[in-house]
């Protein structure tokens, strides 16, 4: 366990919509940063560090992007984990503030959407390695997290009705985010997601995650700093209590290759050390957000993050306590499904939603009297990256 | 040679005269007592040395799916729908296959077997494959 010692807080967070248009990465990246300094009412100069989260946009393109932002002679590095590379940027941040190599750093994360990686002279190195014929490449990442719905069937008596009530839920959470990937027109029914084409048994199109591109970023500081922005903006100040990252250790039933985020019990470790960290415990969650790239999973994390006991999950979706008016909110900005996942800055966008709940500035999705969130992503290979903020 | 070659190598033998199906290639430490698939460099449980061997070429099948999209989301690929599972070997390895059959052939808890799947040809007309299981009771191929 990684023990947060000394007090780091998000001071500005910044979003470019997500979507599966070809926007140049640049213009998203700038975008989202200019917005978060602009949150935070700073500028480039007061930055200490700079993370970039990026899995697809292809090498240099972090440290070239940021002279658009200014030349300062900032440290900049480029941080990748797959799904959970925003996540990991934000980590990176957070840990340079607590260590004290700097009062303030940036966590900048984007990526293109595929359709503007292959409509580029630079071809996609996700599709190359999807179709490239070798052992683990016939091996498609929504095989394996279908197996675990289909596997949670047979163990618990799941239905597919469930997993659909759970993407029904975030595709409506999206309709109340502008930057969400998937903003429909109307109240997405069970019936609709159940109706639309299949993906990987039991999982449908509408219960996948949308990919796309886009750019998420957040500033964090130190608690002087961060008290400095609190009066000059007037947002309430959001504290990071803890930033756990841990990565796989040995289970039964292992499975080393294929498309792998696991094992479950990855989750369960790095949230008891979080817990324990932060000194809260999942009775004192008021939103979280996990790795919902495909409802199965959100359903599993219920479980896994000791938010209800296992194999009570279910019982949680029929009661729509982990819809916004419910006991406990799930994803709810969208989630992957509904919010979309650009890879890069997905963990980010966690980031941004989770911030303007607790300070409760999210009109139209707002959870009420939000002040302890929580953000989860997985990162293929694997990793699990666990953060939780506070309002002070 | 048949005119099929392992589209990887490291992973499993090919069949031949003395052994009807393919092997996946796995590691097993001793220090452990336990069995890795794919092979490792080193034992990650031990850190101690790991020597190859051939696994058991049936086991019970875990999960299952059938994939109709091969990409999900925004992406509409171009391979034919097909099965993936996850298989159970007596040494306690779960593997992760393709499966061979249709959609409605699968059953948690079934036995399988180990078997080729073609995957691509090669240019010099050779078929490439990687291993898969189908269920036992679908009979040798």
């Amino acid at each position: 366990m990684t023990r947060l010692e000394g007090e780091v807080y998000v001071i500005g967070v910044g979003m470019h919509r997500i979507s599966g248009e070809p926007v140049p990465v640049g213009d998203m990246a700038y975008e989202a940063a200019i917005a978060a300094m602009a949150d935070a009412g700073i500028g480039f100069d007061a930055v200490g560090s700079l993370y970039n989260g990026y899995a697809s946009a292809g090498m240099l393109t972090g440290v070239s992007l940021a002279k658009d932002l200014g030349l300062t002679g900032v440290p900049i590095t480029h941080v990748e984990n797959a799904s959970a590379t925003g996540s990991s940027a934000f980590r990176e941040a957070v840990l340079s503030v607590a260590g004290g190599h700097c009062r303030c750093a940036m966590a900048l994360g984007f990526d293109p959407s595929p359709r503007a990686m292959a409509s580029g002279g630079s071809a996609s190195r996700l599709v190359s390695s999807l179709m490239r014929p070798s052992v683990e490449g016939v091996l498609l990442p929504a095989a394996f997290f279908a197996m675990w719905a289909v596997r949670r069937m047979h163990d618990a008596g799941t239905t597919v009705d469930t997993y659909a009530r759970i993407a029904a839920k975030n595709w409506n959470h999206a309709r109340h985010n502008p930057f969400a990937q998937r903003r429909a027109d109307h109240e997405v029914t069970v019936e609709e997601v159940l109706g639309s084409s299949m993906i990987a048994y039991p999982h449908t199109s509408m219960m996948a995650a949308a990919v796309g591109g886009g750019a998420a970023c957040a500033i964090v500081a130190d608690r002087a700093m961060a008290e400095e922005v609190e009066r000059r903006t007037g947002s309430p100040m959001v504290r990071v209590l803890t930033s756990q990252l841990q990565s796989e250790r040995y289970t039964e039933g292992h499975v080393f290759l294929g498309a792998v985020v696991g094992p479950p019990e990855l989750t369960r470790s790095t949230a008891r050390a979080a817990y324990d960290d932060a000194g809260v415990g999942p009775d004192d969650l008021d939103l979280v957000h996990v790795h919902d790239a495909f409802p199965v999973e959100e359903l599993l994390y219920y479980e896994l993050l000791d938010i209800c006991g296992d194999g009570e999950g279910d019982k949680l979706v029929a009661e729509g306590a982990t819809q916004i008016g419910g006991r406990i909110p799930f994803s709810t900005d969208g989630g992957l499904i509904g919010r979309g996942h650009p890879v890069g800055p997905t963990g980010l966008a966690q980031i941004w939603d989770v911030t303007t709940q607790l300070r409760g500035q999210a009109a139209g999705r707002q959870v009420e009297r939000a002040r302890t969130g929580l953000a989860h992503m997985m990162g293929a290979g694997s990793v699990c990256v666990i953060h939780i903020l506070q309002r002070r | 040679m048949d005119g099929r070659l392992p589209v990887e190598e490291g992973y499993f033998v090919m069949p031949d005269a003395q052994r009807p199906r393919p092997r996946l290639i796995g590691s097993y430490s001793s220090q452990a007592r336990t069995w890795f698939f794919p092979h490792r460099k080193r034992c990650p449980i031990t850190f101690g040395p790991v020597e190859e061997v051939l696994l058991s070429d049936e086991g019970v099948l875990y999960s299952w799916t059938w994939i109709e999209n091969v990409r999900y989301g925004t992406f509409r690929g171009s391979l034919a729908p097909h099965g993936v599972g996850q298989v159970d070997l007596p040494e306690g390895v779960r593997v992760q296959t393709r499966l061979i059959g249709g959609r409605r052939d699968w059953r948690i808890g079934m036995p399988m077997v180990l078997d080729l799947v073609p995957v691509s040809t090669d240019e010099a007309g050779n078929e490439l494959c990687t291993y898969g299981f189908r269920a036992r009771d679908q009979g040798e191929g």
